[in-house]
């Protein structure tokens, strides 16, 4: 009885000590995407370039697919691009979500003409990593996929599912680390499967 | 020449008003309900890049994107729960304010509660033995004869102390 008197202090003093240790190392802006393991959501949006040029959900499925979404107004997109260029060139299939800038579009109609200039002036000087760009006018294709900002990249697998999300810049450690690994999982299945 | 700044500083604070009017006009409704609704989801909706920040109050590109939706959605005749439904669906129960009860959260409940009854009989069983006379008949008499026996001794000593003053 004594022992126990003893001991239930110490253990609840214990208990609430590591709860509080984890907290103080817990990243309060690590939020999980909602979408992770789900289906690629549906959308109907024009190309950037060219608004009479149509992507559905199929444009993303069929292959391993990096979706980006990014914008010229933002810097981390910046540092991005040469990175994911090279990505693009070790064969990696990307695909950019066109994502405007809120507050500006909340002031009146975004002028196209003037993103596609400065598109096309920031792909040329820092590389272009996209086989095209999805221009999501309204900015519904990223609020259904739970963006929180520029930059954020989704893995998506043949089958139109996201398996790994990203917010933020993807760099080589990133790729490597959180990336890198889940495409090796497929080709060895794939090599596996054809055996 | 003062009169006239006063003036303008007048004009000028009157059209700075108007202003801030125009922007509550921003999400403009026919119906009062409906304006209640959008009001109340924008104060409890998260805004998911900022850390403690209601949609209403920031002004990150994400939370005037969620804005402008509540705002459809609300037009569109979607009920409360059904745009927190949907908000949820896309950015996780952070959004929320107001987390729903289940097997973790039920917890935050149970535990206070738990310590609560606890305590109560805690102090409870604590009163009880302090006021329950757990001392016997036997005892008292034991007592009472080692106060008299102490009673006695010190009478004595006070007496040989007296005594003793007198001698000198």
């Amino acid at each position: 009885m004594k022992s126990i008197r003893v001991i239930i202090p110490i253990v609840s003093f214990l208990a609430v000590s590591i709860f509080l240790y984890k907290g103080l190392f817990s990243d309060p802006t690590d939020i999980k995407n909602a979408n992770v393991e789900r289906q690629f959501p549906d959308f109907n949006l024009p190309d950037l370039m060219d608004e009479n040029l149509f992507y559905q959900k199929d444009s993303v499925k069929g292959d391993y697919t990096l979706v980006n979404v990014w914008g010229t107004w933002c810097v981390t997109c910046r540092v991005e691009l040469p990175y994911m260029t090279r990505l693009r060139q070790e064969g990696v299939r990307i695909v950019g979500v066109y994502y405007d800038n809120a507050a500006d579009a909340a002031f009146g109609e975004v002028n196209v003409e003037q993103t596609r200039l400065e598109v096309k002036q920031m792909l040329a000087q820092l590389g272009n990593p996209f086989q095209f760009n999805i221009y999501d006018v309204k900015r519904d294709l990223s609020l259904d996929l739970g963006v929180t900002g520029a930059p954020e990249s989704f893995l998506v697998n043949p089958e139109g599912v996201i398996i790994a999300h990203r917010r933020g810049a993807i760099d080589e450690r990133v790729w490597q680390k959180e990336f890198q690994p889940l495409l090796n999982s497929y080709s060895n299945q794939a090599k596996s499967q054809s055996n | 020449m003062k009169e006239f700044f006063k003036f303008v500083i007048f004009i000028t604070s009157v059209f700075a008003s108007a202003n801030l009017l125009a922007v509550e006009e921003n999400y403009p409704f026919e119906s009062e309900a409906k304006r209640a609704d959008f009001e109340a989801l924008v104060q409890e909706l998260r805004c998911p890049k900022c850390q403690n920040q209601n949609v209403a109050d920031s002004n990150s590109l994400v939370a005037i994107d969620l804005k402008n939706k509540t705002y459809q959605l609300v037009q569109e005749g979607k009920t409360k729960q059904e745009v927190v439904d949907y908000m949820v669906q896309r950015y996780t129960q952070f959004v929320h304010y107001d987390p729903p009860v289940n097997h973790v959260t039920i917890w935050l409940w149970i535990i206070p509660g738990f310590i609560c009854i606890f305590l109560v009989l805690f102090v409870l069983k604590r009163n009880r033995t302090e006021s329950g006379s757990q001392i016997t008949d036997p005892h008292i008499r034991e007592a009472e004869a080692i106060f008299a026996e102490l009673e006695k001794q010190s009478q004595l000593k006070a007496n040989s102390n007296t005594t003793q003053e007198v001698d000198k």
